[in-house]
């Protein structure tokens, strides 16, 4: 595991803000006032997955070799080959708590969305105001469970004219993929 | 050490030179006897040293003393010889911060561009559909009058003779009059 580059850094951060506000920066703050605090750090495992981790046990990992090292903390998504991010579905926990713009489904959309369709107007108890098309949301039950993220198909203003049937949001993860893809979600290979 | 040396290779080099500065020492000592002697000689020597090319020796730039200003490659670059280039890792908070708080400002402005730009096209929209409303609302109100004239025009009453002709031109077109000439069909 290795710490990332420059570049790596602005392409994930830009990628968590679109789905968090300014809050983000909690992320990597230290967790004391203690001038040696730990901290939250990214590292870049060998399959191009990044992991969000504490910089205490990142540092105690480096006495295990890197073909042995499978995981370590949290996994929020991978480098494409392409150098683009893809968030995954474990990254939920992370970015729910700073999330910017929400999206809350009522029980009758729960199902739908979590064996992985896309969230139609029918389906929404309540959004966030003012938001634009294509901007990342997290979505939620009306118990405020957060179900997974995605990105919106209209803006706000526009999707209150739609018709019951019409797209909302474009699914991205959901809670289901824990079960869908799970050889897929933690594979090392 | 260094510049000695360079020294004595230079003189070899440099013979005729040396020479040149003898010449006018041997003149003054002796007679001209001996000059075309040593000139001849000298030739020679020249000739000999244009023949054989000089072995060169090759000098870094730390052996030569050059000031480093006046160096090939600038002061401030500095390029270390066969070695890979790496990757430059960020893991210091303060570089961390410096660049999420880049990538949050970037982000901020497009979102408020975005709604920005979804608001003024919300705005043209509804000023589009206003207009579309204002236009219907005026020829409902145009048919509306043509209609009242026509009605009005009806109950002034049936021996007009306008009356007639409107009467004639709505049962024409309604089928509702009976018509003038029965078409019939005969079989033989």
């Amino acid at each position: 595991m290795r710490p990332l580059t420059e570049q790596e850094t602005q392409t994930l951060f830009k990628k968590l803000a679109d789905y968090t506000g300014p809050s983000l920066k909690n992320l990597i703050a230290p967790l004391d006032n203690t001038p040696n605090a730990d901290r939250y750090v990214f590292r870049l495992s060998g399959q191009n997955r990044v992991y969000y981790v504490l910089l205490s046990l990142a540092n105690i990992a480096t006495s295990i070799s890197r073909d042995k090292l499978l995981s370590l903390g949290v996994c929020i998504g991978k480098f494409t080959k392409t150098g683009k991010f893809r968030m995954h579905i474990t990254a939920l926990p992370v970015i729910a708590p700073h999330a910017r713009h929400k999206i809350w489904i009522r029980p009758n959309g729960v199902m739908p969305f979590l064996y992985g369709s896309n969230v139609v107007k029918a389906h929404v108890g309540r959004y966030s105001e003012d938001c634009p098309e294509h901007q990342g949301v997290v979505v939620y039950s009306m118990e405020d469970t957060p179900l997974g993220f995605g990105v919106t198909a209209r803006s706000t203003i526009e999707a209150r004219r739609l018709d019951p049937t019409g797209i909302v949001c474009f699914r991205q993860a959901d809670c289901g993929e824990y079960l869908r893809d799970e050889d897929a979600l933690f594979s090392t290979g | 050490m260094a510049p000695s040396k360079t020294r004595t290779i230079k003189n070899k080099n440099a013979g005729p030179k040396k020479t040149d500065d003898e010449k006018p020492k041997s003149s003054k000592s002796s007679a001209g006897r001996k000059g075309p002697v040593n000139a001849t000689q000298l030739k020679e020597k020249n000739r000999a040293l244009l023949l054989k090319k000089p072995k060169r020796k090759t000098y870094t730039d730390t052996e030569l003393n050059i000031p480093k200003l006046n160096m090939i490659t600038p002061v401030g670059v500095v390029k270390p010889k066969g070695k890979k280039k790496g990757k430059v890792f960020v893991d210091d908070k303060e570089a961390m911060t410096t660049i999420m708080s880049l990538v949050q400002a970037e982000k901020e402005g497009q979102i408020e561009s975005k709604m920005t730009k979804a608001r003024q096209l919300e705005e043209i929209r509804q000023a589009r559909k206003e207009e579309a409303a204002k236009k219907e609302e005026e020829r409902k109100t145009k048919l509306e009058n043509v209609k009242e004239s026509l009605r009005k025009k009806r109950k002034r009453g049936p021996a007009d003779k306008d009356d007639d002709n409107v009467k004639g031109a709505s049962s024409a077109g309604t089928k509702a009059g009976k018509p003038s000439k029965r078409k019939s069909v005969s079989f033989a």
